[in-house]
């Protein structure tokens, strides 16, 4: 058994960003903008849904709790199979397949986050509020100007693993035919036939850099914080 | 109303119920024997992690990081196409051939496929990573005179393991160990990519068949989630009876 690398480099460009310019973009380019689009999309959702959280009462609350506990109990690509089969049948739109993954790996990072933000503002103590009210703010201002920027900073390594938990889940895309980085690799295995393991290998260190560097790279951003507010 | 009417439609015809319920049993098969498997392994990645000597630690710390920032998919890959690529050729047609023992005249064990062979090393190695740091931190949380108090009794270092700090640290991550539980389920939906037939896969193939989108993925979604759900109530009716255990010994 001996390696092959030549397959490697002669589909390096097609690995890497697809037909592009030629075609779509696609390959590792598409995986990265896939993977850039929902990580902020779920930041949002996340935040908007765990601020919900905590000021919610009752059974709005329970709702809301009960609606993220289900997205959180299903697979990844079942999800992926209501958005890209049903969103277009639902709303007789044409919806791209980058689109309908990037709604399914959005609603369920934000679900997961949600929890985090609501854990972050809960975590902030409750003297914070009480002297925000005290000094004559608003709910809102308190939660804007004390809680939150407090709560931001506990709350950085919950998304960026959830961030790293997207990139790999972006290779979902594959089953529904995203042209990303697996499912390139995929095409060019089914072209190639003969080097697989070589294949798969070098995709698997493609998205090693891109989880672990991502995973470095907060850690510097964390380590920065730690030394200016301290 | 119509619109609804229309997604809705009637329901599901049993023989497609039937392949629904194959591929559910499919998908906890699996994920019963991943559980086991990726316990066992990941109880012994703890320990060589949590070891002082370096030739232990470095190699599963490199497995972990490995292991933990690619993607399941990209590794069913590897080892469905790329393991069989690199064995020799005759061990791959005696893995993709049928082999059964016959235990008497009903009862009879058949050697799994080559997919489900795949998916359950693949799978297991996978969610070891994960759950071996969930049992290194259930190990953390145990305190270190408990682990002074076995040796003084005479306990070797692997014997304090098993019998001291292992019962202790199992309940200490038990919540989360049900997390991961739950996430192998979830995660043998990828499975369907090298062609397994288990929940998501039938779910495809009745959509397909019948064009009935919503009742196929309505009715998959519902097993997952009851799948989910009994490992909930499992967790709950563990921890009430470890409270009451607790109880009783005051």
């Amino acid at each position: 058994m001996s390696m092959q690398f030549r397959v490697l480099t002669d589909n390096l460009p097609y690995l890497l960003w697809g037909a592009y310019p030629d075609g779509p973009l696609g390959g590792a380019a598409l995986t990265v903008l896939l993977s850039a689009g929902s990580a902020l999309a779920s930041a949002l959702l996340g935040l908007v849904l765990g601020i919900a959280l905590s000021l919610l009462r009752s059974w709005p609350h329970l709702l809301l709790t009960m609606v993220l506990g289900l997205l959180r109990a299903i697979p990844v690509l079942m999800l992926i199979f209501w958005t890209y089969f049903l969103l277009p049948i639902v709303f007789h739109i044409d919806v791209p397949g980058v689109l309908s993954v990037m709604c399914a790996l959005a609603l369920i990072g934000g679900a997961y986050l949600a929890h985090s933000v609501h854990a972050g503002i809960s975590g902030v103590r409750a003297g914070q509020w009480d002297a925000g009210l005290s000094l004559g703010m608003t709910r809102t201002a308190v939660l804007r100007y004390i809680v939150l920027p407090q709560a931001l900073q506990m709350m950085l390594p919950s998304f960026v693993n959830q961030w790293v938990t997207l990139i790999k889940d972006s290779s979902l895309a594959y089953i529904v035919g995203v042209g990303e980085l697996s499912f390139v690799a995929a095409q060019v295995n089914s072209r190639v036939m003969i080097y697989p393991a070589e294949i798969f290998l070098f995709i698997g260190l493609i998205y090693f850099v891109l989880c672990s560097g991502l995973g470095l790279f907060a850690g510097r951003v964390a380590a920065y914080f730690q030394a200016t507010t301290t | 109303m119509n619109q609804i009417q229309s997604i809705m439609g009637q329901m599901l015809a049993p023989k497609y119920l039937a392949w629904l319920i194959d591929g559910l049993w499919m998908t906890l098969l699996l994920s019963a024997i991943v559980a086991v498997l990726a316990t066992l392994l990941g109880i012994v990645i703890a320990a060589a992690r949590s070891s002082r000597r370096r030739c232990w630690s470095l190699p599963a710390s490199g497995f972990l990081s490995i292991f933990r920032n690619t993607p399941l998919l990209v590794q069913l890959f590897f080892w469905y196409f790329g393991v069989s690529g690199l064995l020799p050729e005759s061990s791959v047609e005696w893995l993709n051939t049928v082999h059964g023992v016959a235990l008497g005249p009903y009862l009879k064990l058949t050697w799994p496929s080559f997919e489900l062979l795949c998916a359950i090393f693949g799978l297991s190695l996978y969610s070891a990573a994960y759950i071996s740091e969930e049992i290194r931190s259930g190990m953390r949380g145990v305190a270190p005179a408990q682990r002074l108090a076995a040796a003084a009794l005479g306990l070797n270092r692997w014997q304090g393991l098993r019998y001291v700090i292992l019962p202790q640290a199992i309940r200490v991550a038990l919540p989360p160990l049900l997390g991961q539980y739950m996430n192998i389920i979830k995660n043998t939906s990828l499975t369907m990519a090298i062609g397994l037939a288990e929940l998501s896969y039938t779910s495809r193939q009745v959509e397909a068949q019948t064009f009935k989108t919503f009742q196929a993925f309505g009715v998959a979604t519902l097993f997952y989630i009851a799948a989910i759900a009994l490992i909930e109530t499992t967790g709950q009716l563990i921890r009430r009876k470890q409270r009451l255990a607790a109880g009783a010994q005051r």
